[in-house]
């Protein structure tokens, strides 16, 4: 089949070439701006290798030679959540992004922008501190530390280990709290002449008052599920009912429809408003 | 200062906030509001009935009236509408980039709530003045347009309502937002609390929901279409009880329960 022509293709012709507009951040607190780039079109491309083919062109749609745009990529399987973006305003990984659905969307251009809940460091690249710094927050592990022989781990139900194996695809990407609107974007500004210790301690104090999100609350329900984890499960609903804690969902289910790993977030919410609730109970009266 | 010492008491206490704004607004709000509509359904089947309901209620007197509307309805009704103030101006709604229907009912419950904020505050004012001191209700609320129903002579509530088109909008857009508010609010408080927690549990909720929305609806659609379609001239004319607590003539309802067999 080598006289495919564009109209035979699913989806219709194909445009000559792909216009890409990209809202560009020289540096934290800097003012944002569009640039748009145009690549002649070639098929099977991902919005990742369109990158690298901007990169390679050094030069905007109108000729003027700029700096490449700026973006994060790593495992270009949809495993490391690095390359997360908003694309055509929907948050999603770019690798998995294919140019030529894209265009069936909208063959007009290929809209890239960085994710609006976290402090764009340049162009694409966002800081996704918070998101570490949360899963510290809610113990996200089991704390089993040591060289000496424990043994076999307590064992674990198979309908349980369904739903861990579930909750432990999460790759901390960032998509579900990008699309839910309770979680609100944080950049604090660095004052001049503050070291950068001083200035990452000063934002976490920060985030940390602000809204965990629902991956949080999903690891929260992995850990304290595990026989082992849940030996502290008490200090992570501690945090859950905490400020910045459960409460902030507003069931708009957002979370649930955008993660890539279809992970039940939702569910996992439910699951913990539940323990929130019984939680709430038992430090009132002590049981 | 304040503001920040404000925040962080806020903060501190967020959870137990927002568990209370959940259950203020179903049992004392909520349970008010169906009620309330069933109360002012009863018009449909003419004033005097509606008469007979008004004066029940009012019968048990001036001071356990108080006693029950300040707790158990004015004080939940204003913590739900602040705290749920706070909490509309605490979101980023983005319902076009990410339109699923749940992200669409969020939207319209931040966007209810607000109008039944404003409904509900000028509601109160337009029947009842607010506070029910003689010199501000005959000096402020009254000049304003305000305290213009009489619960001796029910058919003012009609008269009020009917007294212009945008009255009569405002009060079927009010009601409407408010039962909306009400449903989604049973289902996704059904979330929070952890009742339904599977997709599959949440969606028998919703569909019950939508059931208790539907039986809702009918209730403020008889309401609303007796406020609106009665005649206040007529009824004013047959309207002449001695015994304010008897029952209405037409419809004895002793006498209809010793008649069943």
């Amino acid at each position: 089949m080598t006289d495919s022509s564009d109209s035979q293709r699913p989806g219709g012709p194909r445009p000559r070439q792909i216009n890409v507009r990209v809202r560009r951040q020289d540096g934290p607190a800097r003012r944002p701006y569009w640039e748009t780039f145009a690549l002649p079109y070639e098929p099977d491309l991902n919005v990742i290798s369109v990158l690298q083919k901007i990169a390679a062109l050094g030069r905007n749609a109108a000729g003027k030679s700029v700096p490449p745009v700026a973006w994060e990529c790593n495992c270009l399987e949809e495993i490391c959540g690095a390359c997360t973006m908003l694309i055509n305003g929907r948050v999603r990984q770019a690798c998995t992004a294919l140019v030529d659905r894209l265009l069936e969307q909208n063959p007009r251009e290929i809209r890239l922008e960085p994710m609006s809940k976290f402090p764009v460091v340049r162009d694409l690249v966002v800081d996704r501190t918070r998101i570490f710094a949360t899963l510290k927050k809610v113990s996200a592990w089991v704390p089993v530390d040591n060289y000496l022989d424990l043994g076999p781990g307590p064992r674990q139900s198979q309908e349980n280990q369904e739903i861990a194996y579930l909750l432990s695809k999460c790759m901390s990407c960032g998509c579900c709290m990008e699309a839910c609107p309770q979680f609100l974007k944080i950049e604090v500004r660095r004052l001049p002449g503050e070291s950068e210790d001083d200035y990452r301690r000063r934002e976490g104090e920060i985030t940390n008052h602000a809204f965990m999100g629902a991956a949080a609350v999903a690891q929260i329900d992995l850990f304290n599920s595990n026989p082992i984890g849940a030996m502290n499960a008490r200090e992570r609903l501690d945090v859950l009912i905490g400020e910045g804690g459960i409460q902030v969902c507003g069931n708009a289910q957002n979370c649930v429809k955008v993660c890539p790993k279809e992970i039940p977030l939702t569910t996992s919410i439910a699951r913990m408003g539940r323990a929130a609730t019984i939680h709430m109970f038992r430090r009132w009266f002590d049981l | 200062m304040l503001k920040a010492d404000l925040a962080s008491l806020f903060g501190r206490h967020e959870f137990f906030i927002r568990r209370l704004h959940s259950f203020t607004g179903l049992v004392p709000v909520g349970g008010f509001m169906v009620f309330h509509l069933a109360t002012n359904a009863s018009i449909a089947d003419g004033v005097e009935i509606f008469q007979y309901r008004v004066n029940v209620i009012h019968g048990l007197g001036p001071s356990t009236i108080m006693m029950l509307e300040w707790p158990f309805i004015f004080l939940p009704i204003l913590f739900h509408a602040i705290v749920g103030m706070m909490i509309v101006s605490r979101g980023k709604r983005n319902v076009t980039a990410y339109p699923y229907p749940e992200n669409i009912r969020y939207t319209l419950q931040r966007w209810t709530g607000v109008i039944a904020f404003f409904f509900i505050f000028w509601h109160v004012f337009h029947m009842h003045g607010w506070l029910k001191f003689e010199w501000w209700l005959d000096s402020v609320a009254k000049p304003l347009g305000g305290h213009r129903f009489d619960p001796a002579r029910v058919i003012t509530a009609a008269e009020a309502i009917q007294a212009s088109i945008w009255i009569r909008l405002f009060y079927i857009v009010g009601v409407l937002c408010c039962v909306y508010h009400f449903v989604n609010g049973i289902w996704t408080a059904g979330i929070t609390w952890g009742l339904w927690i599977s997709p599959r549990a949440q969606r028998t909720a919703s569909g019950l929901a939508l059931v208790v929305g539907l039986f809702l609806g009918g209730i403020s659609a008889a309401a609303l279409y007796g406020m609106n379609t009665i005649d206040t001239s007529e009824a004013q004319a047959g309207e002449t009880i001695s015994d304010p607590t008897a029952p209405p003539g037409k419809v004895p309802p002793e006498a209809s329960i010793a008649e069943r067999p």
